[in-house]
């Protein structure tokens, strides 16, 4: 594990998805980058439904292929949670409705999303072009890139932008917003998955803004 | 690569461990070296020194109105690591079955990040009570048994001022498994036989008492 950038590549109008992210595995390829299988990373909604609490919360379930054991939990709050699969079950449990009662947390309809695509390896590097999935649309593109080697962004980040400069041309100018605000601190996965969360909010933003009348949003 | 669909398939499969067999008893303070020592030698690695453990246990309830039943969630770590933290959902012990040979609930276990306290207080969920388990662990397979004394929390918040809860030690038998099965009553019945000169064997949850402290 080391530090993580994520970045949304734009798609533009006259060409698919799809069209995209070939180009970019081209690119990566002629670099001399291998593919090393495929990754993916999921979120789920939850709202809640308690009538005693003064504010209502939503929970956002993470998994990331490349931590297959682990679930990370986080609240709108920003807080988040590592844990064993199992506390998905536990979820559940809240999720549940018994005979006659109401849970206590609903899972939001259509609001799941997911980046999932090919996974590359460069020496040091690893690239992972997903391509954005929400309610089985597809909306924009993600790509991932980690320097192994190093946990603090700030050591490798000139390094880290050179190299991203290299394929995605002036996308990666800046830290991500996340990270700027711990440059020097320790990378861990939950870095990685508030990254996430902060694209996957902005993409279902855009599209609510562009889709006003779809009711189950 | 759905990972909802994936959790689906464990549960479904029946790999995950989701099923308590138990078995509860006390045993007096003065009698506790005693069974400490036959348990030594019922148990596995009896040449080692048995494993002592000072636990810090939380149990969170979420309530809301009327119409929704409340739910509890224990998350207990370890005076000794305090940043392994382990979450537990435990159901309601079927007692109706007199058949059965041992008490059966529903179990989800977790381990969790050391902030799950305030990750449960964020979610909506209160502290109910805390008490502090400290004592001792073996185990004969996959049987785990515990010999523990319960001491209640003077001070919320601090784990140092404790008052022991009675002059008994909780003895616990139990075993976590993916379903229910016959074999493993029938193997705890049998253990459980053999301490029987020790131990008073109560059908009752323990944590029905701990809820008046």
């Amino acid at each position: 594990m080391g530090t993580i950038d994520v970045y949304p590549y734009p798609v533009p109008e006259e060409k698919s998805g799809q069209q995209v992210v070939d180009t970019i595995q081209k690119q990566l390829e002629l670099l001399g980058a291998h593919k090393s299988g495929n990754f993916c990373v999921d979120c789920e909604s939850y709202q809640s439904n308690i009538q005693t609490a003064t504010q209502q919360r939503l929970l956002h379930l993470f998994h990331n292929s490349e931590q297959p054991a682990t679930c990370f939990s986080v609240l709108d709050s920003g807080i988040c949670l590592v844990s064993d699969l199992l506390f998905e079950v536990l979820v559940l449990k809240l999720t549940e409705k018994k005979t006659g009662k109401e849970c206590y947390y609903q899972q939001r309809k259509g609001f799941k999303v997911e980046s999932k695509g090919q996974r590359y390896e460069l020496g040091d590097f690893i690239v992972k072009v997903g391509s954005v999935i929400l309610a089985s649309n597809f909306r924009g593109i993600l790509i991932e890139v980690e320097y192994c080697p190093c946990v603090i962004p700030s050591e490798c980040w000139n390094l880290m932008k050179e190299f991203m400069q290299s394929f995605m041309g002036n996308m990666a100018e800046n830290p991500p917003a996340h990270i700027k605000s711990k440059m020097d601190t320790i990378y861990t996965p939950e870095d990685t998955i508030q990254q996430y969360l902060e694209h996957f909010n902005n993409f279902r933003k855009a599209t609510s803004a562009s889709v006003p009348a779809t009711p189950n949003r | 690569m759905d990972s909802t669909g994936a959790m689906g398939q464990v549960l479904s499969s029946k790999v995950a461990p989701v099923v308590e067999n138990f078995l509860q008893g006390s045993v007096l303070d003065t009698s506790k070296d005693v069974l400490i020592h036959r348990l030594r030698g019922l148990c596995d690695n009896a040449e080692n020194q048995p494993e002592i453990f000072h636990d810090h246990e939380i149990v969170f309830i979420m309530q809301g109105n009327p119409n929704q039943q409340p739910i509890n969630f224990h998350a207990r770590h370890s005076l000794m690591h305090p940043d392994a933290w382990h979450l537990r959902y435990l159901g309601v012990a079927d007692i109706g079955d007199k058949n059965k040979l041992t008490l059966i609930r529903h179990c989800v276990d977790a381990g969790v990040s050391s902030n799950v306290v305030d990750f449960l207080n964020e979610m909506g969920f209160k502290i109910d009570f805390e008490f502090i388990a400290k004592g001792y662990f073996f185990h004969k397979g996959r049987m785990k048994v515990t010999v523990s004394k319960l001491y209640k929390i003077l001070q919320p918040g601090s784990t140092d001022q404790v008052e022991p809860l009675s002059q008994s030690h909780l003895v616990e038998l139990s075993v976590v498994a993916p379903r229910v099965q016959e074999q493993i009553g029938e193997d705890m019945k049998n253990f459980a036989e053999q301490l029987k000169p020790y131990i008073l064997y109560k059908i009752e949850l323990k944590l029905d008492h701990l809820q008046t402290v």
